[in-house]
C-alpha cells in the first residue's frame, strides 16, 4: 500500500514535473515568437498615381524625387534617356511621343503642374545628366549632375527661375577640390544652418558641405571621417576587408531630425552616419553580398517626430528596406522585380510626404514614379519580405 | 477609302489627346480602378469603352522571383486562358537577372517560364520552360503564340530586322544616358557583362526558322521548319522567322505569318505539317526581292514588309499584318485578295499594324489593331476597315504601353496586350461597353 502510494506520487510528480516543463517551453517560445514580432508601417501601392502626362510626354530614366512643403512631388528625369523608338513623335517617325522635359511637378493628385529645365541659360549650364532633385525650406530647387563633366550643383525658384550654380562644368574628378565637384548624385539642405549637403558622387568620393545661399564651400569628407582620395578602390568584394574609402557613387547623404547625417555608400552596400561636421558615428550593410550598382540607392526618414524609421532604396535587389533609424536593424522590406504598380526595376529615389506615404522613383528602363500609401502601423516577423504590395481588398 | 481611314485616325487621335484631361479627371481609384479611359469615336459601329486594370495579372509567386522578358505573344483560348509567350532570359538586362549572374548579384530576378496561362482574373493556372525540353528546335527568339480547338500550343519563331529608329532601343542614344550608368557601371565594378542593353539577337546562331506545336502540358507534338535553316519565300519545309501563326480548327490548318524575313502566308495540314499553299502581298506569287524601307508618299508595295500577324475570322477572313508596310490586307482563305487598308500611314520606323484581335460579338465587328510604334490600340470597323478610335499612348505606367505588339480579346470583350522590348508586360483592358 505504501509502495503503491510512493510509486503513485512519484509519477503524479514526474506528470506535474513533465506539465511545469511543457509550460516553461511554451512560454520560452512565445516570448521568441514575442520577439521576432515588430511594428513596422504598411504601405500599398496607389497603382493610378500619377496621372498620364499630358502631350504624348514620356518619362525616362527616372533618377530623382523630392517633396515640396505643399506635399508636391517633384522629379527628374533624363530626357535623353528615352531612345528613338520611344521618341518617335519627336524622331517624326511616329505619333507617339516626346521627350518630357526633365523637371516635373505633381500634385497630391497626380496632376503634372509645373515643367522646365534642360538647356543651358545666362550664368549657367544644364548637366550632361541631371541627377537628384531637392527643394529645400526656402521653396528652391537643388539638382546635380553625373554626366562626364559635370561638376557642378545648380538652384532655381520652383519655376525654374536661375538663382545659383556651385562649381562648374567640364571639370576633372578631384575628390579635394575646393571649388567644384565631381558628378553630383543629390543635395540636401539643413535649415538650422541652411547648409546643403552634397553626395559627391559618381567621380568622387566625399560629403561636402557648402552654404546654401553662397555656396561657399565649408567642410567635406570620406569614408569613417577619413580625407578622401581618388584611388580606384576596383571591384566591391563583400568577403574582403571594409573599404576605407566610399566607392562611387555617393549616392545620398541626408540629415535626420538629431542631426545625424546618413551616407548612401551604394556599391559598398552600406549606410555610413556622421555628425554635421564628418565625424563617423556609425555604419550598417544592407544586403552585403549584392554586387554591381550596389543595395543602398537613397533613404528617406519616416514622418514620426523621432523619425524612427529608414526607408531605403535597392535597386539592384527592387525593393524598399525598412531599418530601424537607431540600431539601423533591417526590419522588413517590400517591392519586387517586375513592371506591374508596386514592382520595379531599378527603384533609383525615395522620398516621404508630411502624411508618411512613400515616392519612389526607378531609372534604367523602369521609369516610374510610384506612391505607396501609408496605411498605419501593422504587426510583421522581423526581416519579413512582403512583396509586391497591391491595396488589401484587391488581393483578396 | 485609304484617305479616309488616315483622316479619321488623325482626327481621333486629337480627340483622344483633347479630351484626355476630361476623362481623366477621376482622381486616384485604388480599387476599381477606371483611370486611363479612352474613347472611340460617335461614329457609326461604335468601338468599345475600355479600363485598363492595373492589378492584372497578380504578381509570380514571391520566392520565385519571377519576372518577364518581352513578351512577343499572347492569345486567349476557347477556355478564355490567356496565354503568354515571352523571350525570357535572353531579353533580361544584367540588373534584370543578378541572380543568375556568376558571381551572384542581386536577389533579383529569374526569368518566369516562357510559356504561361492566366485565368481571366489573372491568377496563374500553369506554366513550362520549353527551353529545357528535347526533342525539337526550341527557337532563340519565340515569336507569337496560338492556342487551337483541341487546346494545343503553337509558337512561332524569329525577330523582325531592327528597322533605324529601333536601333537604339532598350538604351538611350544619347551619350548622357549612355554615360550616367556606364559612369556607375564602371566605378562600381558591376560585372563586366553587364551591359544593361538587350542581347543583338543577330549574334545568336542558330536563325529562327520554325514553328512548333505542344499539347496543352507542353508536351512536344510537331516542328515544321529547322532552326539554322532558313529557307526562301517558296519553300514548302523552310521558313524565315516566322514570327506568328493562327489555327483553323475545323479545316485543321495552321496558317504562318513567315514572316520577319520571308513575304508570305504559308498554309500547312495541322497534323502531318504538309505544306498546302501560300501567297504573298495581294495573293501574288511571293518572292524573296527587298522591297526596301517603306515610303508613305510611295506607290503601295507589291510586297510584304515585316509580317507579323495572320488571324482568322469566324466569317472564314484572314487577315495579315503587313506591320512596316502599315497596312492590313484581308484574304479569303485561299489567298485571295479581299481589301485592304492603312492604319497611320506616315509611321515608319517599326510601322504600324503588329498584331490583330476581334471584338467578342457573334459578328466580329470591331478589329484591334495593336500599334507598337505609336504606342497605342487602334479599334477599327471590320467592315469598312474605317478606324473607330484608340486607346493608349507611350509610358511605362498602367494603361500605357512601350511595344505593344500583340492584342488578343477573351469572350467577354476584354482585351489583353503584350509588350515586346523594354515594356516587358501583358495588361488587361476592361470592356465597360459603349
Amino acid at each position: 500500500m505504501k509502495r503503491n502510494l510512493y510509486i503513485g506520487s512519484t509519477l503524479a510528480m514526474l506528470l506535474v514535473a513533465l506539465g511545469i516543463g511543457q509550460g516553461i517551453l511554451e512560454k520560452k517560445a512565445d516570448a521568441q515568437a514575442k520577439s521576432n514580432t515588430i511594428m513596422v508601417p504598411r504601405f500599398e501601392v496607389d497603382p493610378t498615381f500619377p496621372k498620364p502626362l499630358p502631350n504624348h510626354w514620356y518619362q525616362g530614366m527616372s533618377i530623382g524625387v523630392g517633396v515640396d512643403a505643399n506635399d508636391h512631388i517633384w522629379i527628374v528625369h533624363r530626357p535623353d534617356s528615352v531612345n528613338a523608338n520611344e521618341a518617335a513623335e519627336d524622331a517624326k517617325t511616329g505619333t507617339c511621343c516626346q521627350k518630357a522635359p526633365p523637371i516635373l511637378e505633381f500634385d497630391q493628385q497626380g496632376t503634372l503642374l509645373r515643367h522646365w529645365g534642360g538647356s543651358d541659360g545666362e550664368g549657367y549650364q544644364w548637366p550632361a545628366s541631371n541627377h537628384g532633385i531637392t527643394i529645400d525650406h526656402k521653396g528652391n530647387v537643388w539638382i546635380g549632375g553625373n554626366g562626364g563633366g559635370d561638376g557642378m550643383v545648380l538652384k532655381f525658384t520652383q519655376d525654374g527661375k536661375f538663382l545659383m550654380m556651385v562649381g562648374k562644368k567640364g571639370v576633372p574628378i578631384d575628390s579635394n577640390s575646393q571649388d567644384h565637384f565631381g558628378m553630383v548624385a543629390k543635395i540636401s539642405v539643413d535649415k538650422k544652418e541652411n547648409e546643403a549637403y552634397i553626395s559627391d558622387g559618381y567621380g568622387n568620393k566625399r560629403v561636402v558641405v557648402i552654404d546654401a545661399d553662397s555656396g561657399t564651400f565649408k567642410r567635406y569628407w570620406g569614408a569613417y571621417g577619413n580625407k578622401p582620395d581618388d584611388t580606384n578602390l576596383g571591384r566591391y568584394n563583400p568577403d574582403a576587408p571594409v573599404a576605407q574609402q566610399f566607392r562611387t557613387p555617393v549616392h545620398c547623404a541626408e540629415m535626420s531630425v538629431d542631426r545625424l547625417v546618413y551616407v548612401c555608400d551604394r556599391v559598398n552596400d552600406r549606410i555610413q552616419v556622421f555628425t554635421p561636421d564628418g565625424k563617423f558615428v556609425k555604419e550598417a550593410w544592407v544586403s552585403k553580398r549584392t554586387l554591381g550598382d550596389g543595395s543602398t540607392w537613397d533613404i528617406a526618414f519616416s514622418n514620426d517626430p523621432q523619425q524612427k524609421f529608414i526607408f531605403l532604396a535597392d535597386g539592384k535587389d527592387e525593393k524598399v528596406w525598412i531599418l530601424d533609424r537607431q540600431s539601423l536593424e533591417i526590419l522588413t522590406s517590400f517591392g519586387d522585380g517586375g513592371k506591374q504598380p508596386g514592382q520595379f526595376y531599378a527603384v533609383h529615389s525615395i522620398a516621404t510626404d508630411s502624411k508618411g506615404n512613400i515616392y519612389t522613383t526607378e531609372t534604367y528602363d523602369g521609369r516610374r514614379l510610384q506612391r505607396f500609401l501609408y496605411k498605419g502601423m501593422q504587426s510583421v516577423t522581423k526581416g519579413e519580405d512582403q512583396g509586391t504590395v497591391w491595396p488589401t481588398k484587391a488581393t483578396k | 477609302m485609304k484617305r479616309a481611314v488616315c483622316i479619321g485616325g488623325h482626327l481621333l487621335a486629337l480627340l483622344v489627346v483633347v479630351g484626355m484631361p476630361v476623362l481623366l479627371d477621376i482622381g486616384p481609384v485604388v480599387l476599381a480602378p477606371s483611370a486611363f479611359v479612352t474613347l472611340g469615336a460617335q461614329a457609326k459601329a461604335a468601338a468599345p469603352t475600355v479600363e485598363v486594370d492595373p492589378l492584372w495579372p497578380k504578381p509570380f509567386p514571391q520566392k520565385k522571383a519571377w519576372i518577364l522578358g518581352s513578351v512577343t505573344g499572347v492569345t486567349v483560348d476557347v477556355q478564355d486562358h490567356v496565354w503568354v509567350v515571352h523571350r525570357g532570359v535572353d531579353s533580361l538586362q544584367a540588373n534584370e537577372k543578378g541572380p543568375t549572374l556568376e558571381p551572384w548579384a542581386s536577389s533579383c530576378c529569374f526569368a518566369a517560364p516562357q510559356i504561361l496561362q492566366f485565368d481571366t482574373a489573372g491568377t496563374l493556372l500553369a506554366s513550362w520552360d520549353p527551353k529545357t525540353g528535347s526533342g525539337y528546335d526550341w527557337p532563340v527568339n519565340p515569336s507569337g503564340i496560338a492556342v487551337d480547338d483541341k487546346g494545343n500550343v503553337w509558337v512561332g519563331s524569329g525577330l523582325p530586322t531592327p528597322s533605324l529608329a529601333a536601333a537604339g532601343r532598350g538604351r538611350g542614344p544619347a551619350p548622357a544616358a549612355g554615360a550616367a550608368p556606364g559612369a556607375a557601371r564602371g566605378a562600381a565594378g558591376a560585372p563586366a557583362a553587364g551591359g544593361r542593353g538587350v542581347t543583338p539577337a543577330a549574334a545568336a546562331p542558330p536563325a529562327d526558322a520554325q514553328v512548333l506545336k505542344f499539347d496543352k502540358t507542353g508536351k512536344f507534338l510537331l516542328q515544321i521548319g529547322k532552326a539554322g535553316k532558313t529557307d526562301g519565300s517558296d519553300s514548302p519545309t523552310g521558313f524565315n522567322r516566322p514570327g506568328a501563326l493562327a489555327v483553323d480548327s475545323a479545316a485543321n490548318e495552321l496558317y504562318v505569318a513567315d514572316g520577319f524575313g520571308n513575304h508570305r502566308v504559308a498554309v500547312f495540314d495541322a497534323t502531318t505539317g504538309a505544306f498546302k499553299r501560300s501567297w504573298g502581298a495581294y495573293g501574288g506569287k511571293p518572292t524573296d526581292t527587298d522591297s526596301g524601307a517603306y515610303d508613305p508618299n510611295a506607290a503601295s508595295s507589291k510586297q510584304f514588309h515585316t509580317l507579323s500577324c495572320v488571324k482568322i475570322a469566324k466569317d472564314g477572313m484572314v487577315y495579315v499584318c503587313d506591320r512596316q508596310n502599315d497596312r492590313i490586307q484581308v484574304f479569303q482563305k485561299d489567298g485571295t485578295f479581299v481589301k485592304e487598308a492603312v492604319v497611320s500611314k506616315t509611321t515608319t520606323g517599326d510601322g504600324s499594324v503588329w498584331d490583330v484581335a476581334f471584338s467578342n460579338d457573334p459578328q466580329q465587328r470591331v478589329l484591334f489593331v495593336a500599334d507598337g510604334h505609336d504606342k497605342k490600340v487602334w479599334m477599327l470597323d471590320r467592315g469598312s476597315l474605317e478606324t473607330l478610335g484608340s486607346f493608349g499612348d507611350g509610358g511605362r505606367y498602367p494603361g500605357r504601353f512601350y511595344g505593344v505588339g500583340s492584342v488578343a480579346v477573351d469572350s467577354k470583350g476584354n482585351v489583353y496586350t503584350g509588350e515586346t522590348y523594354e515594356g516587358k508586360r501583358v495588361q488587361k483592358f476592361v470592356n465597360r461597353g459603349r
